[in-house]
Parts: C-alpha cells; sequence; structure tokens
C-alpha cells in the first residue's frame, strides 16, 4: 500500500449535523496536495482525523474508515499557532517533542539545529514563545514537524500569518522535502496563490465531501485564482487629508528590542490604510500600542488630540481592534449570546435586526447561533469576530490580519459589508495583512514596515 | 541543588514550623532565606513585594492572637507573625531561583512521578502570566464593546474559567500531536544528577532546624 486510503468516511461533531459525509480519496506517498474550501467546510476537521486527533478529541467516525501505510507517521500544523506549544521556549519544545520520541540526548542538538535552520529561525530558539508573532510561532510549529521528521505532513492553512517572501521560500522548502525525502505534503490554504508550480494533486472539499480535480482542472482553478487577484493600487496620501492618527517621536519596544521609532506620521481618517511587513517585525505590537493596550513613548494623537489624555472608556468605544486570535474578543458562551451582547450598545440604528440578520446571511453564519463560539471553524470566528465588532460602530477599526482562515468568497462578502457601512458612516480602517487576494478597490493607502519605519508606498504586489 | 531536593527541604520545614511554636527558628529560617535571595540577586523590588504580601494577614493574626483570645499570648503572636514571613520567603527561594522546567525535569527523572504529572505542573507555571494578559485582554474587549468588567466582575471570572477549560483541552491536543504518549519510556534532553552534596544540602538544614526548632523559644 503506498497511499492514504480513505473510505466512505462520515464524521460529525453531534450526532444529528454531518461535518464530513461519504469521503471517497487517497493520497498518494510522495505527493503534494492542497486541500482547497470554504471557511467551515471541514478541511481541518479531516486533517485532524488523519492525525488521530479526532475523534479522540471530539466527535464520531459514524461510518468509514482510513488507513494510513505501515510505518508512516503523520505530524500536522496547526492552524491556530497559539494551540500547539506545551512548554515555553522553542529549544524546550523542541527538546520535549524529541525526548517524546526517544531519540538520544546526544543527537538533539544537531537535529533541533538543523530543524530551526531549516526554517531559518535560529534566532529564536531561546525566545518565549509568547513574545513570537503569529507568524513566527507558524515557523517555529513547522520546524517542529521537520525535526520529528514525519513521513506525512499535514499543514492547516500555515501561511495565514506569514509574509509573501517567507511564505514562498517556505513552499520551497516542502517541495525539497518532496523531492529528496519524498515526504507527502498536504495544505488546506485559502490563498492559493505559489501552487502552481509545485503541486501535484488539487483537491476541493465542498457540500461535505472531497472532489479530487484532474490536473488540468486542479491547474485551471490555480490560474483562475491568480488571475483574480491584481496588484492592489494605493497612492500616496495627498497633503491637507483629515487625520486620525498623528504620531510624534513615537518609540515602541518588546523587551528592551525596539521595534518602531517613528518622529512623525499621519494615518488619514475615514480612510482604509493598509501595512504590511515581515513576521516580528512589530505590526501588532504597534496595534496594541494604539489600541492602549501596550505602553510606549512619545506621542500618538486621535483627532488632534494626545490619546493618553483619552478616558480608557471612551476611547475604546472609538477605536477598536480586532484581534489576530479571534477568541480574544468573545465574551460569552455561544453566538447568539455574542451578537446580543454587541447590540446592546449600539451606536445608531444601522446595524438593525434585519441587517444583522442580512450580515449573518451574507456571510453563511445564520444557522450556527446557537453554537458554541470556540467550536467554530477558524474562518467563522473570524466572520463573526468582525461583525460583532463592526455593529459596535466604533470610529476607528484596528483590524489584525482580517483574512486569516477567510476563503476568497467570505473575504469578498466581509469587504461588501465594510463598504456598504462605510458608505454612509465615515470610518476609518487601519489594518495589517499579508494576503492581497480580495483587497483591490478596498485600500486606499499603504504603510510597509521596515527598519523600524513605517513609509508610504505606492503600490502594493 | 537539585530541584527536587530542594522542593522536599522546603515542604519539611514548612511543615515542621506548622506545629512547632519556635520564634527564634523563625527568625534564623528568615535571615537564612534573605541571605540566600540576595547571594541570588534578587531584585529589591521584588523582595520588597514579596515582603508586603504576608503584612496583612500577619499583623491581623497577630493582634487577635494578642488581644482578643482568652490567654492573650504575646509570644505565640510574634510566632504567628514571623511564621508568615518565613513560608513566603521559603517559598520565594524556591520559586525564584529554580526554573519551572528544571523543576519538571527533576521530578520525573529523580522522584520518579509520571512524566504527566511534571508537564502539567509546568503547564499551569505557563498558564499563569498567560491568565493575567489574558484578563487584561478580556477587559479591554469588553470596554470595546461598551461594557466594564471590574476585577471584582463574576462575568470575568467566568469567562476566564472557559478559556482555561478550553486551553487544557487544545494542551492535550498539543502535547498529543508532539509526539507525547502517556506512561511510555522517554529520554532526557538534560539529565538532572542527584550528587551527593544535594544529600549533604537537604539534610543538614534539617539537622540543624531541629534543635533551634525544640530547644529555643
Amino acid at each position: 500500500m503506498s497511499s492514504i486510503d480513505i473510505q466512505n468516511l462520515n464524521f460529525n461533531y453531534q450526532p444529528n449535523s454531518t461535518t464530513l459525509s461519504d469521503v471517497n480519496v487517497q493520497f498518494e506517498i510522495g505527493q503534494f496536495y492542497l486541500l482547497v474550501g470554504p471557511s467551515g467546510s471541514g478541511k481541518s476537521t479531516l486533517l485532524k482525523i488523519l492525525t488521530g486527533l479526532l475523534p479522540e478529541f471530539g466527535g464520531e467516525i459514524a461510518n468509514g474508515t482510513f488507513s494510513i501505510p505501515n510505518q508512516l507517521k503523520v505530524g500536522l500544523v496547526f492552524q491556530n499557532p497559539n494551540h500547539q506549544f506545551t512548554l515555553d521556549t522553542p529549544r524546550h519544545e523542541l527538546e520535549f517533542v524529541l525526548e517524546n520520541l526517544r531519540v538520544d540526548p546526544e543527537l538533539m542538538p544537531a537535529k533541533i539545529n538543523s530543524a530551526l535552520a531549516f526554517c531559518e529561525i535560529e534566532s529564536l530558539i531561546d525566545r518565549q514563545l509568547n513574545t513570537l508573532s503569529g507568524g513566527e510561532k507558524q515557523k517555529v510549529a513547522l520546524a517542529i514537524v521537520i525535526a520529528m521528521e514525519r513521513d506525512i505532513i499535514l499543514l492547516d492553512e500555515p501561511f495565514a500569518s506569514i509574509d509573501p517572501q517567507s511564505r514562498a521560500e517556505l513552499i520551497a522548502k516542502l517541495v525539497t522535502l518532496r523531492d529528496q525525502q519524498q515526504k507527502t505534503i498536504i495544505i488546506a490554504d485559502h490563498d492559493l496563490l505559489g501552487y502552481k508550480q509545485v503541486v501535484d494533486h488539487v483537491y476541493t472539499i465542498h457540500n461535505q465531501t472531497i472532489q479530487t480535480l484532474s490536473r488540468e482542472d486542479g491547474l485551471q482553478l490555480l490560474t483562475d485564482f491568480e488571475k483574480q487577484v491584481p496588484a492592489i493600487t494605493s497612492t500616496l496620501p495627498i497633503a491637507n487629508l483629515e487625520v486620525a492618527f498623528n504620531f510624534d517621536e513615537l518609540q515602541i519596544q518588546i523587551q528592551q528590542h525596539a521595534l518602531l521609532s517613528q518622529s512623525s506620521l499621519q494615518i488619514p481618517s475615514g480612510k482604509v490604510t493598509l501595512i504590511t511587513g515581515e513576521n516580528g517585525i512589530g505590526k501588532s505590537t504597534l496595534f496594541l500600542s494604539m489600541a492602549k493596550l501596550m505602553k510606549f513613548s512619545g506621542e500618538i494623537q486621535m483627532n488632534q488630540t494626545n490619546i493618553q489624555k483619552i478616558k480608557a472608556k471612551k476611547y475604546a468605544r472609538e477605536v477598536a481592534l480586532i484581534f489576530q486570535d479571534s477568541e480574544n474578543q468573545f465574551l460569552t458562551v455561544t453566538m447568539r449570546e455574542e451578537i446580543e451582547l454587541s447590540k446592546q450598545h449600539r451606536k445608531s440604528d444601522y446595524f438593525n435586526d434585519a441587517m444583522i440578520t442580512s450580515c449573518l446571511t451574507q456571510l453563511n453564519l445564520n444557522e450556527l447561533l446557537d453554537q458554541v463560539v470556540y467550536t467554530l471553524s477558524e474562518g467563522q470566528k473570524k466572520k463573526l469576530q468582525i461583525l460583532l465588532m463592526l455593529i459596535v460602530e466604533p470610529e476607528v477599526l484596528l483590524l489584525d490580519e482580517p483574512l486569516k482562515g477567510l476563503d476568497i468568497d467570505s473575504i469578498h462578502q466581509i469587504v461588501t459589508i465594510l463598504n456598504a457601512y462605510r458608505a454612509e458612516h465615515q470610518q476609518t480602517i487601519v489594518m495589517i495583512s499579508h494576503q492581497f487576494s480580495g483587497l483591490n478597490q478596498f485600500v486606499d493607502y499603504h504603510l510597509n514596515f521596515a527598519n523600524q519605519k513605517l513609509t508610504y508606498v505606492e503600490t502594493v504586489s | 541543588m537539585n530541584p527536587s531536593f530542594k522542593l522536599i527541604l522546603i515542604i519539611l520545614i514548612s511543615f515542621e514550623i506548622s506545629f512547632t511554636r519556635s520564634l527564634t527558628a523563625n527568625c534564623v529560617l528568615i535571615a537564612v532565606c534573605l541571605i540566600y535571595l540576595m547571594i541570588h540577586k534578587i531584585k529589591l523590588k521584588t523582595l520588597g513585594i514579596v515582603l508586603l504580601i504576608p503584612v496583612i494577614p500577619a499583623v491581623a493574626l497577630s493582634i487577635t492572637i494578642a488581644f482578643f483570645t482568652p490567654a492573650q499570648d504575646y509570644h505565640f503572636a510574634l510566632v504567628l507573625f514571623s511564621r508568615m514571613f518565613a513560608y513566603v520567603l521559603l517559598g520565594t527561594s524556591f520559586t525564584l531561583i529554580n526554573s519551572p522546567i528544571e523543576l519538571a525535569r527533576s521530578l520525573e527523572q529523580n522522584l520518579h512521578l509520571p512524566s504527566k504529572f511534571a508537564y502539567g505542573s509546568l503547564a499551569a507555571f505557563g498558564v499563569l502570566p498567560k491568565m493575567k494578559s489574558t484578563i487584561l485582554t478580556l477587559q479591554k474587549a469588553a470596554l470595546m464593546r461598551g461594557i466594564t468588567l471590574s476585577y471584582w466582575s463574576p462575568k470575568l471570572y467566568f469567562k476566564a474559567l472557559l478559556i482555561a477549560m478550553n486551553w487544557s483541552d487544545e494542551l492535550a491536543q498539543a502535547m498529543l500531536s508532539h509526539g507525547y504518549v502517556e506512561d511510555t519510556t522517554r529520554t532526557y534532553a538534560a539529565t538532572i544528577p542527584i550528587k551527593s552534596t544535594d544529600w549533604a544540602y537537604m539534610i543538614v538544614p534539617i539537622l540543624i532546624i531541629q534543635p533551634l526548632l525544640f530547644l529555643l523559644p
């Protein structure tokens, strides 16, 4: 047997709701697979079943079987980078992993170094994992699977928080693993850029089941996607624009490590400004500072007022941060309760019940109202999170990687909802993203974050 | 010193001072701990905070014993007062100087506790700072939706509890996917040795403290 063989597989989390039904599919050993499908379609579920985490941690296989060739081991890079570490630093986590696999302690340092070198993150070895950026954590997670020498490597949207250059490099490295070590690679992803030259097969997951595309159809899908992603055009902000934020001698650092040193910068009001930059450069930390969740030196002014002088309660109603990790935003248990909570503090009647229902339908969330928010898929959490914060109508939205885990249709729906609201209310949006699919005609200005400086640039490729 | 031995030493001494009434022994312990912490270059600010923690309960307890009990035992009041500080300093001498991972490894290798227990306690250590930042984030997230969650709000802790439960599940998944299997043999990245000096460091203080505890007032 030289393939992972799934036959008539049916999986459900609750007895009366099916997540995967009648899945019949094979993954041949030594090949590179791309798994594509809308948010919440069951991609993560399938990968977790293959890893053995499901049904061990919930749900049941109602019917069918799957088999993995003898002796072959499966490793998984989780979708949420915050969910996959036991210990405090990459070194300790890697040692823990190698101890579990009963590796000879003398061989450990070499294995650890080569896995970190593979992902080019040697410098992170003794950093505290909870101070790493989302993208850096994903690279550590990948290094762990490399160190484990798994034959079958499953990656659940591993690149969602990774900058485009690192992403291209990591895809190339996965290809090397396939070509030189005959590893099987299965990646679930929404962003289909950069796969055309490398994947062997594209499988789509839709209506609870998986379809295998022929080689031509797969290539066609990837080509179509690339065409859909035109370069985003942005201009430099002109003088005399109304200013939402003004940075004055702003210095941000994390544990003596300087991230930003900006003598002056203006962010225009009522516009969408995109911030890009490498992993770990300090983008999320900048947002935490702008939301007054983190100390900084110098001054940030909002509408000409020093934000330190605005009362926390008032400021929080004006500037809302959409956290990178959706779970940070939730305060209750079910989706319905979350929406009710946001409704209590609406500022206008724009988001009346009819509007909310229509948004929920647009986002494909309308049938999940009674579901516990933690059990939603990452993409569903993200959509709900953005809607919840839009309902409270802040003057400024700081969106930290809002497209993570979202398929292209969901991105279009989110952009439509945001644009409709912005047409009536002058909302300022500042957003961090590594993905640009679906963002053309949404972004007005583009700031690049590099060398501890933010600089406006004219176009994003 | 071997972390497990140190833990045993501290638990034994704490246990003994709970059942004896020697003011001198308590004072000696406090002095020794302070010197030990100074040698290990504890920050004065941290030491200050640590010493503030027991002030209120220690004062309250000794005032009660000294003035509001029939016996009005001033000596016992002082014993209780000093005991509080001895507990806190003993604990600090342990936690500030040993890294949690060393302790977990030592519990697993030297005391042969199940690895699940060792790594479980390690995860618990890790959760504390995470919990603190989560509570701050929760408060801010609530504020952004117009809700003020004060430090005494039950809603805040209900949510924190929910997150903690979710974490435990995620942690189990993370361990499993990183090759951890309960009750199987593992290798050790770092061997935590038991040296003869470790025995000496444990036994000698215990021997010294006995006459102090039982002979001195």
